[in-house]
């Protein structure tokens, strides 16, 4: 379960607040939508989750099963199970898709006490795998990334996310930029590690998406905290008042 | 203008050993009064200091106090196993091999057996031999000359002098292996001498290498002049690997000929103080040119690159990458000059020279100067120093990476793109495998 109480995050050299008490309970096996205006700090809340530098937690904690993420460095939250699909894909000039894929699931591995994966093993299953997000082996061989098309950058983050089998998965905006069939298969590749041991959290700014991957609750970000929080018709609503009403409580 | 400067203690010395071992120095008369004459002319420039602009960033006067006597002659017992074992990830290309101890040709650990079209002898034999008298080819230190170049003939002891007959094609790289063995602390002097006739082709690799247990000290000047003839192709690596304490003194002379194609990589690990001097002149039209190298400086080491590219005729091609990983205190230097003489019309030179610094005390000193005196010409240059990114350190440690294989990760990416540059497969892959151990990484598997 992870659990985030009473959660102050301010940017680190800059006095401005963000998160302004933040809380928010996803148990496991339930996928839960965030939506809120632009700026609200839904990515600030996937980077902290993730433990990006840059920003200071200055109350409030963040618990997955119970232990508090806020003390690890970001790899070993990795190892803990967390991973964020970001918003906006980072290139990685001169390291081959391979080489990162393979490096970060024996890294993963070794710290959760599993055996390293050999070579020919981790090209199986990262065709198996890639095969189902319409992501070409070919295609890895090139770096992480570099010339990757938008939609193409956010198919490789889930191909990513399907390889390292995380059990808490933040997802921010993957829906953003794909057309409808990239559309339909990432959702099937998020829907197909959906599980009773997983948590998701599926950060979006539209209902489309969760018409695909069907949210057991949804929650309005605005102004730095949960503004309000009900079920998978909240999207709909949303859709046709917009967050005035939300922002106009905040300010 | 000669102003007398005190001599130093070092350029004092240098004399003084010039004096006690001049009578050793392999060579006929002529070659006796060509090495006179370059000490003498030593004497008058000194060792190069900061005020001397090629030097600006690396003052040998400042830097070299003391001078290690020169080994004229060497016995120092050297297996085949153990110069394997010297050259670690270099021992698996598969080449011709002419070996040189502590600056002296070692024939029993060579391997020049079928070299077909590839001739090669040893330096310190043809300067005694009377039938080839190589004085001629020998050009006397000119007035207001490189002091470094002029030691160099001065102390000279061997070194390989390989000649590519016309048409041939040479498949298999030559290694030219210069190791340093014993415990003796010594200053070494070669000289090489490369021709490639008319379109002929091949791969030359120098190879500065060190036993296990041998003396961390050294001070080596090795210089190698290169002629390509016309339509030859010349495939050129200089590799450095040492222990940190090095002076390496290295200058590499090159002449092309019309429509050839020369390139030349340069990787240095674990040198103390280097100057890799690099003097290209095309002297024919049509040719191609790749210069570009790989450095990885940490502790207090220094290294620095620097190239005189001269276009003196039109339609020449010159490309130019140089990437540089500095940790620690460490230094790296690059001056890139590119000439395009008056008549070098159509002219197309490209430069980029890059730094990864790992601290904040590493420092990056680049100095490209484009001197263009022809109107139709593309020419450019680019100079970038940077740290790691801590996006895409995060970015890899989101997924599970550690950071300090992330930072392994970016580093081995950012070295890679110039080591990608080496044609020779196993060279490439055995120069990627020295930055792994750099790295403190064992070989991905
Ligand atoms: N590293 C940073 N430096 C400066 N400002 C930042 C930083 N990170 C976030 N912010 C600011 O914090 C606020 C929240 O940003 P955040 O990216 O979390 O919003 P968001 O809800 O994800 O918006 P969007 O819907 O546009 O993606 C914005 O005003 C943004 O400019
Ligand atoms: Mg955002």
């Amino acid at each position: 379960m992870l659990e985030i109480k009473n959660l102050h995050v301010k940017l680190a050299d800059e006095d401005r607040e963000i998160l302004k008490g933040l809380s928010l309970t996803v148990p496991k096996g339930e996928v839960h939508a965030i939506m809120g205006p632009n700026g609200s700090g839904k990515s600030t809340l996937a980077y902290v989750l993730a433990g990006r530098d840059g920003y200071e937690v200055t109350d409030g904690d963040i618990l997955w099963n119970g232990e508090s993420l806020i003390d690890m460095e970001p790899d070993e939250r990795a190892a803990k199970g967390v991973f964020l699909a970001f918003q906006y894909p980072m290139e990685i000039p001169g390291v081959a898709g391979l080489t990162f894929l393979r490096t970060a699931l024996n890294s993963v591995r070794k710290k959760r006490g599993e055996a390293e994966l050999t070579t020919p093993a981790f090209l199986k299953l990262a065709k198996e795998k890639g095969e189902k997000l319409n992501i070409d082996i070919e295609m890895l061989k090139r770096p992480v990334n570099v010339g990757f098309s938008g939609g193409e950058k956010k198919r490789s983050e889930i191909l990513q996310m399907a390889l390292l089998e995380p059990t808490l998965c933040v997802l921010d905006e993957t829906d953003s930029g794909l057309d409808i069939d990239a559309l339909r298969i990432v959702s099937e590749g998020v829907n197909a590690l959906r599980d009773k041991d997983r948590a998701f959290v599926v950060i979006t700014h539209y209902q489309r998406l969760l018409n695909y991957i069907v949210p057991d609750k949804v929650h309005v970000l605005a102004d730095g905290r949960i503004q309000k929080t009900g079920g998978k018709d909240l999207a709909l609503e949303l859709e046709k008042s917009g967050y005035a009403e939300y922002t106009h409580k905040a300010a | 203008m000669n102003v007398a400067v005190m001599k130093t203690k070092a350029e004092q010395a240098i004399s003084e050993s010039f004096e006690a071992v001049a009578e050793k120095l392999p060579g006929s008369a002529a070659v006796k009064a060509r090495r006179a004459q370059a000490i003498g002319a030593f004497s008058g420039l000194g060792l190069p200091h900061r005020r001397i602009e090629e030097w600006k960033y690396t003052d040998l006067r400042v830097n070299v106090k003391e001078v290690l006597a020169p080994s004229v002659e060497d016995e120092t017992p050297v297996t085949i196993a153990e110069l394997l074992v010297a050259l670690g990830p270099m021992a698996h290309v598969d080449g011709h091999r002419f070996v040189f101890v502590n600056g002296h040709h070692r024939a029993e650990l060579d391997d020049v057996a079928d070299a077909g079209g590839l001739k090669i002898a040893a330096v310190g034999e043809l300067l005694a031999s009377a039938t080839e008298d190589l004085s001629a080819t020998l050009a006397a230190t000119p007035e207001g000359g490189d002091a470094v170049e002029a030691l160099n003939t001065a102390f000279m002891t061997d070194g390989a002098a390989v000649r590519v007959a016309e048409g041939a094609s040479v498949t298999k790289p030559l290694m030219i292996v210069f190791v340093r063995a014993g415990s003796q602390a010594s200053s070494v002097t070669v000289r090489n001498f490369v021709t490639v006739e008319a379109g002929a082709t091949a791969t030359v690799i120098e190879a500065h290498v060190v036993l296990p247990g041998a003396s961390p000290d050294v001070q080596l000047n090795a210089l190698t002049e290169v002629t390509v003839g016309k339509g030859a192709t010349l495939h050129h690596a200089k590799v450095a690997v040492d222990e940190g304490k090095a002076l390496h003194l290295s200058n590499c002379d090159v002449t092309l000929d019309a429509d050839a194609t020369y390139r030349n990589f340069q990787f240095s690990a674990g040198l103390g103080l280097a100057r890799n001097g690099l003097n290209i002149i095309f002297e024919g039209e049509g040719s191609k040119i790749d210069i570009s190298g790989a450095y990885l400086a940490r502790h207090s080491e220094h290294i620095d690159t620097t190239l005189v590219v001269d276009h003196a005729v039109p339609r020449c091609e010159s490309r130019e990458l140089f990437k540089g990983v500095i940790d620690g205190h460490g230094r790296g230097v690059f001056q890139g000059k590119i000439i395009v003489r008056p008549d070098a019309q159509k002219t197309d030179g490209k430069q980029m020279s890059q730094a990864l610094m790992l601290t904040e005390d590493a420092e990056f000193d680049s100095k490209p100067e484009l001197e263009i005196f022809a109107d139709d010409v593309v020419c450019g240059h680019g100079t970038t120093a940077a740290e790691l990114d801590p996006d895409l350190l995060f970015y890899c440690r989101s997924r599970g990476i550690p950071e300090k294989e992330a930072r392994a990760l970016m580093i081995e990416s950012f070295i890679g793109e110039a080591i990608e540059k080496v044609e020779n497969e196993p060279l490439r892959d055995a120069l990627a495998a020295y930055a792994m151990q750099w790295l403190g990484h064992s070989p991905r598997g």
